[in-house]
């Protein structure tokens, strides 16, 4: 071993150091550089997945089937759009009405606000029927399911849980009938926690009947029920061409508004036009402060 | 022989023959279903993936620009998303790999055997979170965090795929290169240690360079482990419509799509028969081959490594040492030139040069500090790679017990979901669970079981088990997505099962297969010769050999296999996501049933139920502690074996 004696020891010591300082402050630097602050507020646009029922709603309604921004995330279920908003202040997105909760801001379009009310007026633009799919009409336990959900008794739950109940429908009636075995439904997002809740309840009426839900999309509900894997097909839009072939017997069990929303923190807008959020969902607005 | 056996004898000795042949047959049959379930996954996933090559044209489909299968027209451009999935597995093997090789060489050659005891384990540890709790960790903790840190308009991006994958490699690649740095022969470092060569010389200069290849191999499995990782991935990563290539490419904050992430959002709603559905398939399938590559390149140096450390008959075609120096040196200064040219491009002018200048500086110190001091530093420095591991872990678990420490209680464990999972408990997931990994060790086990005894009991090494081993292999790097797929195309479709338990539980049979393997093999492997020589001596047969001698002392490593195997079929999401899950809360009647699943049932209250954060955190809680669980039984169980082991 080499000796090593305490004066070179020190001197050593202190260019580690200084080599240590040098490092540490380069490693700063670049982590300045990489945290410039940003004017105003990005844009951070949020929609659904290519199959979901909402966004071809959305595509065809808001965008008139203009592509959307490169820039679009894409999120598999309503309830993920959501998350993603609240948690993101300079995000959009767009969810069902019945979504609508206080960790989110709901835009008005065309200075009207999204309620249940305005839907039913028809004065908010962006509204949509949904919908259940059975393959020929519907018997037995599926029957007695979307004759509950259309009911009174059903609808309450669709205006519970946020979405537009049909006009005039009448109570359900128990009495006489009897439904046993077993009820498979999937598909859309949207539909699911109606479908969800009534199952609740409609367990209660009947207890010998055993149903599974699944929430899949609309796309997913539909070729399911066409291939005899599900009983009833939910769905948040209506049949399309290509599906017509499926021998699908269509059942339009509540209306829907699309809410357009933002973080609360989100001080820039409260109302957009249809123009302003096709350019927004179009990328040629991509920042909050374009808005004052 | 002098008597000659009565002629009725002769019967029960050709019943015993063919007895012994038909068992024999048996476990070649059990021995070849990696390799038939491997191809019939390439075939399921070419058979529903090769029409989208005709219909948009194989090089359309490998260099389009833009991923829009639902446009008009459709666009099915896997260009991005093969870029995406490149740049999440980049950025984690640069956090991966010199945190989880600094942690090998900590542990295998300066951590003090009590350090060791404790550290390994937890390493293990991280290999057992389930990818849908890293998710989770992702999206509600790492994504926020970022966003505010680095004052992002959003967190979901790039760079937070790749801290996540990166952490979720480190197991991998640190246990098998601990494996090649412990399997350098110990005179190597002896020899260097006599010539008065320092500890890090000794490591630096002689350890690490002889298990050089073992490590790259170690770097290669994590990488493959990276780029088929699915949930944690699909859940951090923002996933931008068309697939985005960021701009610029460095850019870490933008939003990526990877190949993984397309499956997992996509399958669950295309049409079935669609031309999207295929162009699924097709991605599976491309998913498929590269993973398959970088496996295979991995297998082959590995196997390399066996042989130079096994058999030194064979002799290579070896370069002179100046030659082969002067080959590394310029090899070297190549890789600068490549490295100044990437960083020019990538941060600029001021920064390249910054950096070359403290490159520069630390080689002069290089040169100018003792020896003794480089080990300080470069043992300081190895010891913060495995605290840095530590760290990641301890974050991840504390979060995840503080918040769902909340919600844990007796009525969450046995009651039903209500209000989409918002309230109430989570009692048909963990049935589901259990149903789930149960059924699919039922499957997995024998077939396993029986694989790992006829290559190892029945033949001698040679190209019939090298082609068995290879396929265990394939099986064991195949993305679970690409499971998932297959047990959809195949289990639901086309052997109509629909979205069943039966569907899910064969699925994971498959995933869990060679983990089952390889375990058994080991267990099968340390129990000594001699025993079924004394044996197979006093007259018993090959069977019974088998049967009364070595399987029962092999009974506990096998046992640590199976668990480990129910481990990771605990906590897999992709497989299960289009085979056998839905929403809905029930306990399923039938094996044609579907179930509820822990790992899913987090999945969609992350992402899918707002409000329900309690709950997801609850729900990742007991998940993670249902699989650590049976991790730690097996970690446990394995060590016990060990040190009772009596020869």
């Amino acid at each position: 071993m080499i000796n090593i004696s305490k004066e070179t020891k020190n001197k050593e010591f202190k260019k580690l150091l200084l080599g240590l300082i040098v490092i540490g402050v380069i490693c700063i630097s670049l982590f300045s550089g990489c945290t410039q602050k940003t004017e105003g507020l990005p844009i951070v646009l949020v929609g659904r997945d290519s199959t979901s029922g909402t966004r071809e709603f959305f595509f065809s309604h808001v965008m008139n089937s203009e592509n959307f921004s490169e820039t679009l995330q894409e999120k598999n279920s309503n309830g993920g759009i959501y998350q993603t908003i609240s948690q993101t202040p300079g995000a959009i997105g767009y969810v069902g009405l019945g979504f609508l909760n206080t960790d989110v801001k709901a835009l008005k379009i065309n200075n009207i606000s999204a309620t249940v009310a305005n839907v039913l007026a028809g004065t908010y633009p962006i509204s949509r029927d949904l919908y259940m799919f059975t393959k020929g009409e519907a018997t037995g336990a599926a029957k007695e399911f979307i004759e509950y959900i259309q009911s009174s008794n059903g609808q309450a739950i669709v205006e519970e849980e946020g979405f537009v109940p049909l006009v005039d429908s009448q109570p359900y009636n128990s009495s006489g009938k009897t439904v046993t075995g077993s009820l498979k439904i999937g598909g859309s997002t949207t539909v699911f926690p109606i479908a969800e809740k009534a199952k609740e309840s409609f367990s209660k009426i009947y207890s010998d009947v055993s149903i599974t839900i699944s929430s899949t999309g609309s796309g997913a509900g539909i070729t399911a029920v066409g291939q005899d894997t599900v009983d009833i097909g939910m769905s948040s839009r209506d049949l399309k061409s290509s599906e017509s072939s499926l021998g699908l017997v269509k059942y339009i069990i509540a209306k829907d508004g699309i809410a357009i929303i933002v973080n609360p923190e989100n001080t820039y807008v409260d109302t957009l036009t249809l123009e302003q959020l096709k350019a927004i969902y179009k990328g040629d607005i991509s920042n909050w402060n374009e808005f004052i | 022989m002098s008597r000659r056996l009565p002629r009725f004898l002769h019967f029960f000795i050709s019943l015993k023959k063919i007895k012994e042949t038909s068992i024999k047959t048996i476990f070649f049959l059990t021995a070849i279903s990696s390799i038939i379930i491997i191809f019939s996954i390439i075939y399921f996933l070419f058979q529903d993936g090769y029409s989208i090559f005709q219909t948009a044209g194989l090089w359309e489909f490998l260099s389009g620009s833009r991923w829009y299968p639902t446009g008009t027209p459709p666009l099915y451009g896997a260009f991005p998303l093969i870029v995406g999935t490149l740049l999440v597995t980049f950025g984690a093997m640069v956090i991966a790999i010199p945190l989880s090789i600094g942690s090998a060489i900590f542990i295998s050659e300066i951590a003090s055997p009590k350090m060791r005891a404790i550290i390994k384990p937890a390493i293990e540890l991280l290999a057992g979170i389930p990818s849908v709790v890293y998710g989770f960790f992702g999206l509600i903790v790492l994504t926020t965090w970022l966003r505010i840190g680095f004052n992002q308009p959003s967190g979901e991006s790039w760079l937070a795929g790749s801290i996540l994958l990166g952490i979720m490699a480190i197991p991998t690649i640190t246990s098998v290169a601990e494996d090649a740095i412990s399997s350098v022969p110990k005179e190597y470092k002896e020899g260097s240690l006599a010539l008065s060569a320092t500890r890090w010389q000794t490591i630096s200069k002689v350890i690490v360079p002889s298990a050089f290849s073992g490590i790259t191999a170690a770097i290669i499995l994590g990488m493959g482990r990276a780029i088929g990782e699915t949930m944690a991935v699909m859940m951090v990563c923002g996933n931008p419509t068309y697939g985005l290539i960021p701009t610029p490419i460095t850019n870490v904050f933008a939003p990526i799509k990877t190949l993984t992430a397309t499956l997992g959002i996509e399958m669950g709603e295309v049409a079935t028969g669609s031309d999207h559905y295929h162009a699924l398939f097709g991605i599976a399938l491309l998913l498929l081959v590269i993973t398959l590559i970088v496996n295979i390149i991995a297998t082959v140096i590995l196997n390399r490594l066996k042989e130079k450390y096994t058999s030194s008959s064979k002799k290579r075609f070896k370069l002179r040492y100046e030659t082969n120096q002067k080959i590394k040196r310029y090899f070297f200064w190549v890789m600068i030139l490549i490295i100044i040219g990437v960083l020019y491009v990538a941060v600029g002018v001021l920064i390249t040069i910054s950096l070359l200048v403290v490159a520069g500086i630390c080689y002069y110190l290089n040169k100018k500090i003792s020896a003794k001091n480089i080990q300080r530093i470069a043992f300081t420095a190895l010891f913060s790679a495995i605290v840095l591991v530590l760290i990641f872990l301890g974050i991840i678990l504390s979060y995840i017990i503080f918040n769902g420490a909340g919600a844990l209680n007796w009525g969450f464990l046995t009651e039903w979901p209500s209000n989409l999972g918002r309230s109430g408990g989570i009692f048909p997931a963990i049935v589901g669970t259990f149903y789930l990994v149960g059924g699919a060790l039922f499957i997995a086990l024998p077939l396993g079981v029986g694989a790992a005894i006829y290559l190892n009991e029945y033949t001698r090494e040679g190209r019939v088990t090298k082609i068995i081993r290879a396929g265990a292999d394939l099986l064991n790097g195949t993305p679970s997505i690409v499971f998932g797929l297959f047990g959809f195309a195949f289990l639901v479709l086309y052997l109509k099962m629909g979205i069943s338990l039966l569907a899910g539980q064969i699925t994971l049979a498959f995933m869990i297969l060679p983990t089952i393997i390889r375990t058994t093999e080991e267990a099968l492997k340390s129990v000594p010769q001699i025993l079924r020589e004394g044996s197979l001596a006093l007259g018993a047969t090959k069977w019974q050999t088998i049967k009364k001698v070595v399987l029962p002392p092999a009974a506990p490593g096998i046992l640590t296999g199976a668990i480990l195997g129910i481990g990771r079929a605990a906590g897999e999401t992709a497989p299960i996501m289009f085979t056998a899950v839905v929403v809905s809360g029930f306990i399923p009647s039938s094996l044609f049933d579907s179930v509820n699943a822990l790992p899913f049932h987090l999945y969609m209250l992350a992402t899918s139920v707002p409000d329900s954060r309690a709950q997801q955190a609850g729900t990742a809680l007991v998940l993670l502690l249902v699989v650590i669980g049976f991790y730690l039984i097996a970690i446990l169980l394995r060590n016990h074996y060990k040190k009772t082991m009596k020869w």
